[in-house]
């Protein structure tokens, strides 16, 4: 069995989100306040966190959040490579890697976003990508980037452009109905969704997440010592992070097959042979959706779908839940629930297996969580309430 | 992120010059972009830079809308373009010309000539594609 599966778990969550420009703290304190929800959550004291994760430039270095948390020692202190949400799950697998390893014992997943503290969210995942190739071409944002493969993805392999629809439908109604989501008691009307305004072909405002204040943390500790704790475990199965050869940052030179996907293959290959779990055995998945048609494309990549049949499975009425076959974002996603850099996913993963979901899934007890889909490394974990 | 410091600086002193160089592996022929010091394929370090022409096959685009920080040089709505370079298959970024808002299409051929693009107070070279 692989070292990583069951031996870790979420032990608590702690979520602080406000609209953009309306957080009542600046961005270090709301992430102080997300990080003691998380302990109180587990019943954990807050000084006995020894490691701190993060991933996608966030700027609250952990030795500085030490003084507002009691912090005893910090024993561990790390983040993904790489912008945009690739880092989301692998945020999770270096946290695993830190506590079976014995360098920390409680450590602290996070990532928070206030605006007027750290500066525009696109602007920042771009700062290391983009070069003079790049802005000659008029290309600053992560947008246009993925605008581009999507309009591949859909004119040269086939995907019919109306599946993004039915993803962003699914991700509203389900916002709609939580009641921590931005998007809470507002049914998305679709003719202002078509009739919105473009944003980079194909993409329209609606199709493109957009940002939120606010934080979240995870607090991840062994299995054993979860058990203990006050909320049910939220155990990681698997976790995998990176990118294979004719992938990332090649300045739109990846391989042609690999060009229109989110860039998951090789990690779903290998999340699924560390797991020994299939498509099949996943009961919900949290998707981290910057924009629709990389969304799609990570079901795709996932092998929840190919692009022959993806107009079958990319249905409002499949990814809904209680009733979907493959329910999707059930906390609302990227476009509903919020956009804290998608740390939002993570969150409602480990909601949905403890069963506290808005939308609760029927008897879940697995979850993927897939990262920053065409990013330019990516990451996916399962996470299980019972293996 | 100088333009004529980095493993590509042949390419922009070569747009300077009016011409398209490119770069491909003195070992095994294979044609590398983005530019780099070694080919990963083979280990040779001997880097040749050759003249292509501005001739290519569209590979995507998308036409922007929203005025994104950093184009404002630019008129929107504006389109930018990955072309497949004929003979090599190398992929450039650029701009398409797009006077009557025609959707390009993935395969058809378009014709180059260098411009540039007013990025802050520089103007970066790029090529700028049209159809036929």
């Amino acid at each position: 069995m692989h070292p990583l599966y069951g031996t870790t778990a979420v032990a608590g969550v702690g979520l602080r989100q406000y609209r953009r420009g309306a957080s009542p703290l600046p961005e270090q304190g709301v992430l102080a306040e997300a990080i003691l929800a998380a302990c109180a959550d587990a019943g954990f004291d807050p000084a006995e966190v020894d490691g701190f994760v993060s991933y996608g430039d966030d700027k609250n270095e952990p030795v500085r959040l030490m003084p507002a948390l009691g912090t005893r020692e910090l024993k561990w202190s790390s983040v993904v490579w790489g912008g945009g949400g690739g880092g989301i799950a692998g945020a999770f697998g270096l946290a695993a890697a830190a506590i079976l390893s014995g360098q920390a014992s409680a450590v602290i997943v996070f990532r928070a976003l206030v605006e007027g503290s750290s500066g525009r969210l696109s602007a920042a995942v771009m700062a290391h990508h983009l070069n003079d190739h790049m802005l000659a071409a008029g290309i600053v944002a992560p947008a246009q980037v993925c605008a581009i493969r999507a309009n591949r993805m859909y004119e040269h392999h086939g995907v019919p452009r109306a599946v993004a629809e039915e993803l962003v439908r699914a991700s509203y109604y389900h916002g709609a109905r939580n009641p921590e989501a931005i998007a809470h008691d507002t049914e998305l009307d679709l003719d202002a969704m078509r009739g919105s305004r473009w944003i980079a072909e194909p993409f329209r405002l609606f199709d493109c997440s957009r940002e939120n204040d606010g934080a979240a943390a995870f607090l991840m500790v062994s299995a054993d010592r979860a058990r203990d704790l006050a909320k049910p475990p939220v155990y990681l199965l698997g976790c995998a992070n990176g990118a294979e050869k004719g992938w990332g940052d090649l300045l739109e030179n990846d391989d042609a097959a690999l060009y229109p996907t989110a860039g998951f293959r090789p990690i779903a290959r290998r999340l699924y042979a560390d797991t020994g779990l299939s498509p099949a055995d996943i009961d919900v998945v949290q998707l981290y959706e910057n924009f629709s048609a990389q969304g799609v494309a990570s079901l795709i990549d996932h092998g929840f779908c190919t692009y022959d049949n993806v107009a079958e499975v990319v249905r409002f009425d499949n990814l809904i839940a209680p009733t979907g076959k493959l329910p999707v974002n059930t906390g609302g996603g990227n476009f509903a629930q919020g956009f804290i850099h998608g740390i939002g996913t993570a969150y409602e993963a480990v909601k949905q297996l403890r069963g506290e979901s808005a939308n609760p899934v029927p008897g879940a007890r697995t979850c993927l969580l897939a990262g920053g889909p065409g990013a330019p490394t990516v990451s996916s974990a399962i996470f299980a309430n019972a293996f | 992120m100088h333009m004529n410091d980095g493993a590509d600086a042949p390419y922009w002193n070569g747009l300077a010059e009016g011409r398209l160089l490119l770069p491909r592996c003195g070992g095994c022929e294979t044609w590398l972009w983005p530019a780099i010091s070694r080919c990963g394929a083979c280990g040779c370090e001997d880097i040749a830079w050759i003249e292509r022409a501005m001739a290519a096959t569209v590979f995507s685009w998308t036409r922007t809308w929203h005025r994104f920080g950093f184009t404002e040089s630019l008129d929107l709505p504006f389109v930018s373009i990955v072309a497949t370079i004929d003979d090599c298959g190398i992929r450039l970024l650029g701009r398409l010309d797009d006077p009557d808002r025609i959707d390009p299409v993935i395969g058809e051929a378009i014709a180059g000539r260098i411009g540039a693009t007013r990025v802050g107070d520089r103007d970066i070279p790029t090529i700028i594609w049209s159809r036929g």
